[in-house]
C-alpha cells in the first residue's frame, strides 16, 4: 500500500444468494483510493456501484476479498466495529431518503456528531457553521419535507462532512436530480474536496458529471474496466 | 427525547391507540382497587371495630374451654403497659362468654359481650347501631341485644330476660337483666347472638372480677394494609407481657375476615395481570407496526453508525414516553372518578335483594370507593414498566435490521 492509500481493495467479490440463484455483483475489484481524491465510480446499472460503496462502507461484507482502509483489513472487524467504524470515519451521503423526516436541517446535520457523543453546544455550533457554508443556512430549522430534494442532497453533503471523516462515499447522490442541481451537488462537493480536503468516493452513471472528478473508476459486470486519472 | 416527541405526534392515530392501551389498565386498576380497598376496609371495620379490636391480650391456655375464652385476672397491668406504649388509641377491657338468654318459653345460645361502656364506644360500634332504647350506662344492670335475638325471645325494651352462664372455671351463674336497648346488626347473625351487658353485669355472671380479654385499637390503621401499624404496637407490648399471657391480632381473631382478604388478594392480581397484559399486546403490535413503517428510516440511521444499543434505546425512549403519559393520565382519570363516586354517596347496589345480602355479611348496601396512593402508584409504574418490557422485542428487532435490507425496504 502506498504511503497516503486510504483504501485498497484485494480480489473482491461480492455474491447475492438466494434459494435457487446466484448472482455476481463483484468479480474481483482491485484499487486503491488516496487522501484527498475525488473519484467517481461509473458504470451502467447493475455494474455493482452500490455494491462496491456498501462494502467500501462497512453495510455489507464482501464474499471473499478484502479492503483495507487506513492499512487495517475491514474483514477482521464485528457488526458493532463495523458500525463505530461508520460512526467516526466514513461519511454517507445515499441515493434517496437520505434525511430523518423528525429531525430538522439542523438537527439532521448534528445527527451524526450526536451519535458520536459531542456535547449539544459544540455540535449545533459546527452544524451551523456547515450549513452556512454550503449555503443553507436559512432552512435550518425547517424539516426535511419542507424543502426541495436538491437542498435535501446538500443537507445530506453537509451531516457527511460535518464530523470531518476520512473518506464521503455518495452512492448516486444526484439520481433523483435535475441537470443543473446536480452539477451544482458535485460542484459543491468537489468545492470542499478541494478547501477541506476531503475524499469523496461516489458512484454516478450521469455521464455529464465525470468532467468534474480527478478520478474516474469505471465499473462493467463487476469488474474495474477503466481507471482514469484526469 | 425531542425526535421521540415527534415520532409520537407523526403518527397521532396510533399514538392514542398506545397511549390508550396503557391509561384503560391503569384507570381501571385504580377505580377497581377503589372497590376492592372499600369492600375490604369495610369487611376490616365491621370486624374489628364490633368484635376483635386491632388486637386483643388474652390468657395463653385454652385447653378445655369449649368456646369459652380462659379468664384473665390481671388485666389492669395490661393497661398499664398498653398506657405506656406509642400509637396506641383506645383500649378497654372486655370479659366475653357464651351464654343461654331466655325469656319466657323461649331460649337461644348468645355471647355475652361484658364492657366498659365509656370505654368501649369507640372501639365497638353497637352504641351507635341501637335503634330502641338507649345504650348502656356505667354499671348499669342491664343488656343491649340485636333486633333479631329481640324478636326471637319476643322481648322489647324494659322486658327482662334471664341469662344462663357455665364458665369451665367458676362454673354455671344465673343472672336477671332488663333490656336497656336494641341495635340494629350489619350481620344478621350477630344480631341474634352477640349481646352487651356492663362490665360489672358480666362479672356478676361470671362470679369472677376477672376479664377474658383487653381489646386495643392502634392509631391510624384504615385497613389490612395497615398491619404494620398494628404490628408494631404489638411488638412493643409483647415484651412486657406476663408469660401466661398472649397478643391475638385481628386475622387470628376473625380469621374468616382475613381467610376473604387472602382470596380477594390474589384475585386482583390476576384481574390486573390480565389487563397489563392486554394492554402490553396492544403496545408491542402497535410499537412493531412503528418499526416496520420506520424500516427505512431506521436502516438510515443504523447506516451512519449508531450502535444496536442507541437504536433499542430510541425505541424504548418512546415507549416509556407514551407509557408514562398513558399511566399518569389513566391514574387521574381513575382517581377522578373515584372522588367523583365518593362526591356523589358511592353506588347504591341495585336491588333490595342485593343490600340485603351486603348488610347480612356486614357490608355496606352502598359501594363505596376507597383510594390508596401506594396502589396508584404501584399501577402506574407496573404499566410503564410492561409497556417498556413488551416495546423491547420491536426494538430488538429493530436494532437487527440489516442497514442495506433496510433501505431498500418498500412500504
Amino acid at each position: 500500500m502506498s504511503n497516503n492509500a486510504l483504501i485498497q481493495t484485494i480480489d473482491l467479490h461480492k455474491t447475492y444468494k438466494t434459494e435457487a440463484i446466484e448472482t455476481p455483483a463483484l468479480n474481483g475489484v482491485d484499487f486503491t483510493l488516496h487522501e484527498r481524491e475525488f473519484t467517481a465510480v461509473a458504470g451502467p446499472s447493475g455494474s455493482g456501484k452500490s455494491t462496491l460503496l456498501h462494502l467500501l462502507g462497512g453495510l455489507d461484507r464482501p464474499t471473499s476479498g478484502e479492503i483495507f482502509l487506513n492499512g487495517a483489513a475491514m474483514s477482521s472487524l464485528s457488526k458493532d466495529q463495523l458500525s463505530r467504524l461508520r460512526l467516526t470515519r466514513i461519511g454517507f451521503v445515499f441515493q434517496a431518503y437520505n434525511l430523518i423526516p423528525v429531525l430538522t436541517v439542523l438537527e439532521n446535520t448534528a445527527f451524526v456528531m450526536e451519535l458520536q457523543g459531542v456535547v449539544r453546544r459544540e455540535r449545533i455550533r459546527r452544524a451551523r457553521a456547515i450549513l452556512t457554508e454550503l449555503g443553507i443556512e436559512q432552512y435550518a430549522d425547517q424539516f426535511p419535507n419542507r424543502i426541495s430534494g436538491g437542498e435535501q442532497q446538500r443537507v445530506a453533503v453537509a451531516r457527511a462532512v460535518v464530523t470531518e471523516p476520512s473518506i464521503v462515499l455518495a452512492d448516486e447522490p444526484t439520481a433523483n436530480l435535475d441537470s443543473k442541481t446536480s452539477h451544482e451537488l458535485i460542484g459543491l462537493m468537489r468545492r470542499l474536496n478541494e478547501d477541506k480536503g476531503a475524499t469523496f468516493l461516489f458512484a454516478t452513471h450521469d455521464r455529464r458529471l465525470h468532467d468534474q472528478v480527478s478520478r474516474l473508476l469505471t465499473l462493467e459486470d463487476g469488474r474495474i474496466t477503466q481507471d482514469q486519472c484526469r | 427525547m425531542k425526535a421521540a416527541i415527534r415520532h409520537l405526534k407523526r403518527n397521532r392515530g396510533r399514538t392514542i391507540l398506545t397511549l390508550l392501551a396503557v391509561l384503560i389498565p391503569v384507570y381501571f386498576l385504580v377505580f377497581m382497587f377503589g372497590f376492592s380497598n372499600s369492600i375490604v376496609s369495610d369487611m376490616f371495620e365491621t370486624a374489628t371495630r364490633i368484635d376483635t379490636g386491632h388486637f386483643q391480650v388474652r390468657h395463653i391456655e385454652r385447653r378445655g374451654m369449649g368456646s369459652a375464652i380462659p379468664l384473665m385476672q390481671d388485666s389492669e397491668s395490661v393497661l398499664a403497659a398498653l398506657d405506656e406504649i406509642d400509637g396506641v388509641e383506645w383500649r378497654t377491657v372486655r370479659l366475653d362468654m357464651p351464654a343461654l338468654a331466655s325469656a319466657a318459653d323461649r331460649s337461644q345460645t348468645i355471647y355475652i359481650q361484658g364492657v366498659v361502656p365509656e370505654e368501649i364506644a369507640p372501639i365497638s360500634s353497637i352504641g351507635d347501631l341501637v335503634v330502641e332504647g338507649t345504650y348502656l350506662r356505667n354499671g348499669q344492670n342491664g343488656a343491649v341485644i340485636g333486633e333479631e335475638l329481640a324478636d326471637l325471645l319476643n322481648v322489647g325494651v324494659g322486658d327482662e330476660m334471664a341469662l344462663l352462664c357455665a364458665h369451665p372455671e367458676t362454673g354455671l351463674g344465673v343472672l336477671k337483666v332488663p333490656v336497656v336497648g336494641i341495635y340494629q346488626a350489619p350481620i344478621s347473625a350477630m344480631g341474634r347472638t352477640i349481646i352487651h351487658t356492663t362490665l360489672t353485669t358480666a362479672r356478676q355472671l361470671a362470679r369472677s372480677p376477672a376479664a377474658t380479654a383487653v381489646v386495643v385499637r392502634v392509631d391510624d390503621v384504615e385497613g389490612p394494609w395497615d398491619v404494620g401499624k398494628i404490628e408494631a404496637v404489638t411488638a412493643q407490648l409483647t415484651g412486657s407481657l406476663p408469660d401466661e399471657l398472649e397478643v391475638l391480632d385481628w386475622r387470628e381473631l376473625a380469621p374468616q375476615v382475613s381467610g376473604y382478604m387472602r382470596i380477594l388478594q390474589p384475585a386482583m392480581i390476576i384481574f390486573a395481570a390480565v389487563f397489563f397484559g392486554l394492554g402490553a399486546l396492544v403496545v408491542l403490535n402497535t410499537l412493531y407496526l412503528s418499526v416496520m413503517e420506520r424500516t427505512r428510516e431506521l436502516g438510515l440511521i443504523i447506516s451512519l453508525g449508531a450502535s444496536r444499543w442507541r437504536v433499542i434505546r430510541m425505541i424504548l425512549t418512546e415507549a416509556g414516553l407514551i407509557a408514562v403519559i398513558g399511566a399518569v393520565y389513566g391514574a387521574l382519570i381513575g382517581v377522578a372518578l373515584v372522588w367523583i363516586v365518593e362526591a356523589f354517596g358511592g353506588i347504591p347496589l341495585p336491588g333490595a335483594d342485593l343490600a340485603d345480602y351486603m348488610k347480612v355479611v356486614g357490608m355496606s348496601p352502598v359501594l363505596h370507593m376507597m383510594i390508596s396512593w401506594p396502589q396508584v402508584v404501584v399501577s402506574a409504574v407496573t404499566m410503564v414498566g410492561v409497556a417498556i418490557l413488551a416495546a423491547w422485542f420491536p426494538a430488538y428487532r429493530a436494532s437487527k435490521l440489516e442497514p442495506v435490507e433496510a433501505m431498500r425496504y418498500v412500504e
